[in-house]
């Protein structure tokens, strides 16, 4: 059984942590803020794919950053937690925390993008006029979130081997592959104005891809917390 | 008679090298001879699910083992592994198969299509299931830790390489309106070789698993 209080008591408890060392939060934003800004450097007047397929980029290696962090704590903090709290709440809170850290990453590389590269240069059509729309902050912020769940389990597995985080990004990197194809395509078409009849089944897929790794994660979890 | 699907995985094979390359198919358009390759490159793929199949219960059965506080059976942590690598080894060459159809129909040995990203993800997912467990050295944690991952890896591998190329068009054949299983290529002549081969071949890679799982109980004494 999950307590909630349990969880929500993590939650604050990671918070208050990540206030207190005051360079937690810093470290992903400002990963997020370096990538984006050699994206700006590098690319001019980038077309709808080129501008789309750095942004993802962008927000995936900043969300392993933000992710290779989730699972670290010193032996102490870990004694109080799992005297605290049981494996699934653990789990629980961690991708939650996750999850949130995720989202304000990728909104920071949105933000960043636009600011530093502008919105692409042109439509698909002659003439045509690309502005942020609701359709590809769904498409977006779907994307992360599936992205975190899957990271959030790859994070723990990692936090158990010695030297874990230089793992992280090759445990990681292929299972996101299938997240990252449909997040893709989905905000490219949300980009493009589509209809959003056309964006749905794309968005039912990313929360499918948010719903396994979760799902998966909460049967595994158990076992890989025994060791 | 226990090895009897042994002798009957090497018969189907022999067969299907012979009947593959000498009876009669039919004659299509750009595909030709090459159609043939139904019978050496579709099987490669079966087997290798089979066998991913195999390690994924190996590993599942691992982590049940530990249960109630008991000892993990190291041997399924063995025999995940061995099935893991020789369903790779059947992965590279359904690979190398079909490049060289690829090459012979597309014109190119790579396409960004979504069958061959699938294939290419596939051996990333298991090359980093390989490193995981050697950058481990307990082999008990690397046992437990190797056996989730694989569960894990599994699960989002058989998403990527079935789900998905369905969704998006693909050169494909069987995919996208390309045909693969449809009435006027497979035929029942071809069929009559198609399904001994890819039971054959499952059996060969079965026993070839097998083979290493004994070696590497061996090496472990």
């Amino acid at each position: 059984m999950l307590r909630w209080k349990a969880v929500r008591h993590l939650l604050h408890w990671e918070y208050e942590m990540e206030y207190r060392r005051s360079n937690g939060w810093f470290l992903p934003v400002l990963f997020t803020a370096i990538v984006g800004f050699l994206c700006s450097l590098v690319v001019r007047d980038p077309s709808p794919t080129t501008w789309l397929a750095l942004l993802w980029i962008t927000i995936v290696f900043s969300a392993l950053q933000s992710a290779a962090r989730a699972f670290a704590a010193t032996d102490a903090e870990w004694l109080y937690m799992n005297q605290l709290v049981r494996p699934g709440e653990l789990l629980l809170g961690k991708a939650l925390t996750n999850t949130m850290n995720t989202l304000v990453v990728t909104w920071t590389g949105l933000l960043l993008f636009h600011l530093w590269l502008g919105w692409p240069a042109q439509g698909p059509a002659e003439g045509s006029t690309i502005a942020l729309n609701t359709g590809f902050i769904i498409s977006i912020s779907l994307g992360a979130v599936a992205i975190a769940s899957t990271l959030s389990f790859t994070a723990a597995l990692a936090s158990k081997i010695q030297r874990g985080t230089s793992l992280m990004a090759i445990l990681s990197l292929p299972l996101l592959l299938p997240t990252l194809l449909v997040a893709m395509r989905a905000s490219k078409l949300a980009l493009l104005g589509e209809p959003w009849i056309l964006l749905y089944p794309n968005w039912i897929g990313e929360i499918v891809l948010c719903a396994l790794p979760i799902s998966l994660g909460a049967l595994l979890f158990p076992y890989l917390w025994r060791a | 008679m226990k090895n009897l699907w042994k002798i009957l995985g090497a018969a189907l094979v022999g067969y299907t090298l012979i009947a593959g390359l000498l009876f009669d198919v039919p004659r299509l358009v750009i595909l030709n001879e090459t159609i043939r390759n139904l019978y050496f490159h579709v099987p490669m793929w079966f087997t290798m699910i089979a066998l991913l199949a195999g390690s994924l219960v190996y590993s599942f059965r691992l982590l049940r083992s530990g249960d109630q506080g008991r000892l993990l059976d190291l041997n399924r942590d063995r025999q995940a592994k061995a099935f893991a690598e020789v369903a790779m080894i059947f992965s590279l060459l359904g690979l190398f198969t079909g490049m060289i159809w690829a090459k012979a129909t597309w014109g190119a040995y790579w396409t960004a299509d979504p069958k061959l990203n699938g294939t290419a993800v596939t051996l990333l997912i298991y090359a980093a299931y390989f490193i995981l467990r050697g950058s481990i050295d307990d082999a008990e944690k690397r046992a437990r830790l190797a056996a989730v991952y694989n569960v894990f890896a599994f699960v989002l591998m058989i998403v990527f390489i079935g789900i998905l190329p369905r969704m998006t068009d693909s050169l494909h054949p069987g995919n996208g309106g390309n045909p693969a299983f449809g009435n006027y290529d497979l035929d029942n002549r071809m069929r009559m070789v198609f399904y001994p081969a890819a039971l054959g071949w499952i059996l060969i890679g079965w026993w070839i698993a097998q083979l290493r799982v004994r070696l590497e109980n061996l090496s472990a004494q």
